[in-house]
């Protein structure tokens, strides 16, 4: 019952394709794809075939694809790397706090968001960068597209993975492979035009990126992608009928709730709803003991007390909300069974 | 009517100033907790009450 919701930032599982192949590929071991002999050899083209397919679902080419052992640094690659003397940084109130950590002491402009998700959308001069992101990380709301925009477009897809296209004119770009239900610990890093790139951190040579990454991480990514990809095409419409169901129990059984975004403006398996008057941290504690493993947003459960920044920001109640997940494996059964122990909880923690 | 929640954290601020409401239409809420602006905020939106923050962590309620 766990996978029904989780945190949809961070626990996402991993899709069984890739983890049966992950099994296999460490036992076996894998030689430097940059050496010679053999097995290097081997390594190499699987590397490359990976980097075709993950290129291929990501609407880039192949040899804009650089492999991240920590995709947080993508970020500062990304932002960094197109920030020029006199540039400005726009970026959206419930961007990532990496984007914020960037933003603290250089010129930059936070930029309003609404309870839809949508941001102001700036016009800036031709050297500055906006940090855009294509999907919210912490509700799933879908931004809208940055056309407007004069500069240089970072895109944050680190949510929204292979689902949302890339926008027309963009920069740079990061992905999560957690997003595709891929392993931890593999981003894909994208630079459209090298000519406009800078190295922002310290390099020697004309490499975006450290090769020192997992060559069996990186194929397992490209086949959870692939994986991810084809079951979510397959599931469309029945994960999007699941998501409106939730809704309409949501409102019209429990009532008093906050949900972010619409259901054709966020991604169609995420879900961050809020109840009034409802202590999160009990909340969570009271569906654990029901067999129910669910993650929250509110102060009550983040190390800080500080409220979330991005429900905050959005103008959402950040008390007593819950995400969740509408994975693959989900089946009808379970949520229904979700929802109806929710309300059966929420009715008596409000009494 | 003035509601001193100060040192409660979210969301009692909330959960009492909604009790307080239903026997007076204007409460001056004194809430520290840094939930309380925000959810105020959407909880205005949501119910269809107001508020306005007239001095550091001290607002004032109104019923609709």
């Amino acid at each position: 019952m766990g996978s029904v919701t989780g945190n949809f930032q961070s626990e996402t599982l991993l899709h069984p394709a890739a983890s049966a192949f992950l099994t296999e590929a460490f036992e076996r071991g894998w030689a430097d794809p940059d050496k010679r002999h053999a097995e290097s050899q081997q390594a190499a083209i699987l590397l490359n075939e990976a980097k075709e397919g993950i290129a291929g679902h990501l609407g880039i080419r192949r040899d804009q694809v650089e492999i991240l052992s920590d995709p947080a640094i993508g970020y500062h690659l990304g932002i960094s790397g197109l920030l020029r003397e006199g540039s400005r940084l726009f970026y959206p109130a419930n961007s990532r706090s990496e984007v914020f950590a960037i933003a603290e002491g250089i010129s930059a402009q936070k930029l309003e968001v609404d309870s839809s998700g949508a941001a102001q959308s700036p016009v800036g001069e031709l050297k500055d960068v906006l940090a855009w992101q294509a999907a919210n990380a912490e509700t799933g709301t879908i931004a809208n597209p940055p056309d407007a925009f004069a500069g240089r477009i970072f895109v944050d897809a680190t949510a929204s993975g292979a689902l949302l296209s890339l926008p027309d004119r963009w920069s740079t770009a990061l992905w999560n492979s957690r997003a595709w239900q891929g392993p931890a610990g593999v981003g894909i890093f994208a630079i459209a035009d090298r000519a406009i790139w800078r190295n922002p951190l310290p390099h020697f040579d004309q490499r975006v990126s450290s090769s020192d990454f997992s060559v069996p991480l990186t194929i397992a990514s490209a086949i959870a992608l692939d994986a991810f990809v084809a079951d979510f095409n397959e599931r469309r419409s029945e994960i999007r009928e699941l998501n409106q169901e939730i809704r309409h129990f949501l409102h019209h059984e429990i009532g008093d709730v906050d949900i972010a975004g619409g259901i054709d403006t966020t991604l169609p398996q995420q879900l961050s709803f809020s109840f009034l008057y409802i202590d999160a941290e009990i909340l969570v504690n009271e569906l654990d003991r029901r067999g129910f493993a669910v993650d929250s947003g509110s102060a009550c459960n983040s190390a800080n007390m500080e409220p979330s920044h991005v429900l905050a920001a959005m103008g959402l109640l950040t008390h007593g909300n819950i995400r969740m997940t509408l994975h693959n494996g989900v089946k009808r059964e379970d949520v229904i069974e979700f929802l109806k122990t929710l309300k059966v909880l929420i009715a008596e923690m409000r009494a | 009517m003035e509601l001193d929640c100060r040192g409660m954290r979210c969301p009692l601020p909330i959960i009492k100033l909604a009790t307080s409401l239903k026997e007076s239409e204007e409460v001056i809420l004194l809430s520290d907790d840094p939930a309380t602006l925000p959810d105020l905020n959407a909880w205005a939106r949501m119910t269809g009450n107001s508020y306005e923050v007239i001095a550091t962590d001290k607002y004032l309620v109104k019923r609709l």
